[in-house]
């Protein structure tokens, strides 16, 4: 199995909980591409401090509520 | 795929074959025991492979990518360009060192200079090489 970061997100389901976005659309939104949205929700990258207050302004949450520490 | 990932891919191709002829044709100059000395025309030839085949594969992925072959590369992107680029130029720093090595133990200029070429195309395969890598696993 590949390794992971030790912080978990809430991406895909902030995504999906707002209209169904997809990866392109918010990796549009945030300025990555897609295949980092995907990277990131599948903790295979952990994104720059920037990009994750990018996120979570996107979806009008703290950056608590999209990313939190999970070593499990 | 991202194009990125697909760019490292055409490099490893081109590079690996170019590098094939230059190795085989280096072996057909060369006698028993007796290394034939760099010549100009291979070398031109070499690059000349090697950029016609770099050009044509971009192309070809641009074509069927256009919007993604236009894109600046994001963070994630530059990171894994940086951590392949600085264990490629380790594998460049070492290969220099032990021709620079061999040569004061040979005292033979066609040895040094093959070797300096080789480390400098594998240092280049190896930083496209962990480009996929590091696309596909992770940059940590």
């Amino acid at each position: 199995m590949a390794k992971r970061f030790p912080i978990a997100n809430r991406v895909r389901e902030l995504r999906q909980q707002h209209g169904e976005m997809t990866q392109t659309e918010l990796g549009e939104a945030i300025g990555v591409t897609r295949q980092t949205v995907a990277a990131i929700e599948q903790r295979r990258y952990s994104p720059s401090l920037e990009s994750a207050f990018r996120i979570a302004r996107l979806f009008k949450v703290h950056l608590e509520d999209v990313f939190m520490w999970d070593e499990s | 795929m991202a194009f990125q990932e697909k760019s490292a891919w055409i490099m490893i191709v081109a590079l690996t074959v170019s590098g094939a002829f230059y190795v085989v044709a280096v072996a057909m100059m060369s006698s028993a025991g007796e290394l034939a000395p760099p010549v100009l025309p291979v070398l031109v030839v070499y690059t000349i492979a090697q950029t016609v085949m770099a050009i044509i594969g971009h192309i070809c992925i641009s074509v069927f990518a256009p919007k993604e072959a236009n894109a600046r590369i994001d963070e994630r992107e530059k990171l894994i360009g940086h951590r392949a680029a600085h264990w490629s130029g380790t594998v460049l720093g070492v290969g220099v060192v032990f021709s620079l090595i061999a040569y004061l133990f040979s005292y033979d200029g066609n040895i040094l200079f093959y070797a300096i070429f080789a480390s400098l195309i594998l240092s280049q395969v190896l930083e496209y090489v962990l480009r996929i890598v590091f696309y596909r696993r992770g940059v940590f």
